[in-house]
């Protein structure tokens, strides 16, 4: 004997439906939580890091510190990181007479890191920095600064 | 009934002769219908180019199954693992030209059978989603050599995947904009995605290892068989309606065709890998990027775009394409000139008119760019929008769309609208193309020849 509701609808297919929805559900939540493995949780990028010495830097000069991939200016009061990857296709950019030239696809950035010409639609980043209590300086890629804005030595 | 069985006992002798015959044959018709139209063994029809494209596929799984073998994919490894099978196992470095030249002939021929049914109208009817498969199969190509060339882990391999995973970035561009990046920033997930970390690394080499060994080949595969079963299902490849040419068993006529193809790509690519070496570059260095940093020759367009714009060409333009491509067959329902070359004399017509509107309006927006710089150049507080929206790729998408709907105002015809849109995109996709190859130079400058570099 058949049991019926009022719209028609039997056991069997309350059970069939409600179980369809079950594995669904489950279905989706576990992919869920596998798609999280594809999503890093640790990265080797590290924020804040010591670059060295006053004396490392020569005056007046844009040192470029290759691991780091980041320029530092020291003048006769203080010390200033720029950031060296170009801000349109993450490319190392290079000196040149106006500032900055990035090889890859050619934006242009003057010595403050503001763009003059190319594909790039942001300035390069000037990050904070600080004296370590050991002497050595420290950079801090988390926090951006104006360009005038220096680490008086 | 007695005759039957003396029948069958004089054939026997003769059925266990053929019996390796009759199993190949039953394999091949197992892919193959039994009965053929004359028509679609023409040869000046498809060229043999989806079967080509199988075969290649056929010898990167070998040539790659062989490289796997001496082949490691650590940072520290890779590389020099790469120079071991070029300079230390034997054959290797043969081994590895094939594998590279099929590779590039893979994406040429996935372009050319795209063109070519395109142009033959091979997509109407019930070949609609066979169509779509195509495309998908296209850009399974594309994204199987742009995992490939991390592998080796040398300059090319890393500044050409560190620009690729800034290109998938670039949506922080448009959400910059929007002034939404520190609450959904969808650039840098899929960045992180994509290469496992904020800069190219050990993550992103594994990364690239599984989805070009494993998940590409796995889903071009599953592709691949949908694509053959659809061209079965659908009644053969396409052809003139009208056509009463007769049909012709399949075995052994196709049988001879396709050997034919197979012996003529082989040979094609063994010659390539004899004579011409794949290149190895230094090994990646992250502190320096190469001068001029040059893709492969296929992706030398993209790049183009997106010197001069990240988003646009590198994420708009190539998205727009894709859309372009995949809804063709559902925009133009016109179910006529299904195996006529460009649809007949008007077609053929708009083709080349529009090729050449292609090229003329391309190549004046490129001059302009080239030799009078642009926007920034002029306005330097223009607003950032302006310089990533507006530019020679953009302006060019923009005009070929108002040329097609001009052509499909002026024909009355959805067809004749595709056609010309399609061309146009193609001439844009040749010459910007064209121009990353042969005409940039060291900081992506445009230099007439590659003998006018300077010399650093």
């Amino acid at each position: 004997m058949k049991h019926q509701n009022e719209t028609g609808q039997t056991r069997r297919d309350f059970l069939k439906r409600i179980s369809i929805w079950i594995a669904a559900t489950a279905g989706i939540l576990a992919s869920a939580s596998l798609l999280r493995q594809f999503v890093p949780r640790r990265t080797l990028h590290q924020k804040r890091y010591k670059v060295g010495r006053k004396s490392d830097f020569p005056v007046n000069t844009f040192t470029y510190l290759a691991d780091r991939q980041l320029y530092v200016y020291r003048d006769h009061e203080g010390i200033r990181a720029l950031s060296a990857v170009c801000t349109h296709l993450g490319c190392i950019v290079e000196k040149s007479e106006q500032g900055f030239l990035c090889p890859c696809h050619g934006s242009c950035y003057d010595r403050d890191g503001h763009v003059l010409s190319g594909a790039a639609v942001k300035n390069l980043p000037w990050y904070a920095m600080y004296r370590d209590p050991d002497g050595q300086i420290v950079v801090d890629q988390g926090r951006l600064v104006d360009p005038d804005q220096k680490l008086y030595l | 009934m007695g005759a039957m069985r003396g029948e069958d006992t004089r054939r026997e002798p003769d059925e266990t002769r053929n019996r390796p015959g009759r199993i190949n044959r039953n394999f091949f018709l197992h892919i193959h219908a039994a009965r053929v139209h004359l028509h679609s063994l023409r040869t000046d029809y498809t060229f043999g180019l989806g079967i080509i494209l199988g075969f290649l596929f056929a010898v990167m799984i070998l040539t790659g199954v062989i490289l796997l073998m001496n082949y490691t994919p650590s940072v520290e490894r890779a590389y020099n693992s790469v120079k071991d099978i070029v300079f230390i196992v034997p054959g290797g470095r043969y081994i590895r030209n094939i594998h590279r030249w099929a590779a590039h002939a893979m994406v040429l021929v996935s372009f050319l059978h795209l063109v070519r049914v395109f142009f033959t109208g091979g997509y109407l009817g019930g070949r609609r989603l066979n169509w779509v498969f195509g495309v998908v199969i296209l850009f399974l190509v594309m994204f199987m050599n742009f995992s490939g060339y991390l592998l080796p882990w040398d300059q090319l391999a890393y500044w050409a995947v560190t620009i690729g995973s800034n290109i998938a970035a670039s949506f922080r561009e448009l959400t910059d904009v929007l002034g939404i990046t520190q609450v959904l920033d969808i650039g840098g997930f899929i960045k992180r995605l994509l290469i496992g970390d904020e800069n190219v690394g050990q993550p992103a080499l594994s990364r690239f290892f599984m989805l070009h060994v494993v998940f590409l080949p796995v889903t071009l595969m599953v592709f691949m068989g949908l694509h053959f079963w659809r061209i079965r299902k659908d009644g053969g490849i396409s052809r003139p309606p009208d056509s009463n040419a007769p049909k012709l068993s399949s075995w052994p006529l196709v049988m001879w065709a396709e050997l034919a193809l197979l012996l003529m790509t082989v040979a094609v690519l063994l010659c390539m890998a004899f004579l011409f070496d794949a290149p190895l570059r230094q090994e990646a260095n992250p502190a320096f990027p190469e001068n001029p940093a040059k893709s492969p020759w296929y992706f030398l367009g993209v790049q183009e775009l997106v010197s001069y714009s990240a988003f646009a060409g590198g994420v708009i333009i190539p998205l727009l394409f894709l859309a372009f491509l995949v809804s063709i067959p559902y925009v133009d329902r016109e179910d006529r000139f299904t195996g006529i070359w460009f649809s007949g004399k008007q077609g053929g017509r708009i083709t080349w008119q529009s090729a050449l509107f292609a090229l003329t309006v391309t190549l004046v927006l490129v001059f302009i760019f080239i030799r009078y710089g642009w926007l920034k150049n002029w306005f330097p507080a223009i607003p950032r929008v302006l310089v990533m929206l507006v530019n020679p790729a953009t302006l060019s998408a923009l005009l070929y769309v108002a040329w097609a709907k001009w052509i499909g105002d002026r024909t009355g015809s959805t067809r004749m609208s595709a056609i010309s849109l399609f061309t146009c995109s193609l001439m844009g996709l040749v010459l910007f193309t064209a121009i990353g190859i042969w005409f940039r130079g060291p900081n992506w400058e445009f230099y007439w020849s590659h003998a006018q570099w300077p010399v650093f």
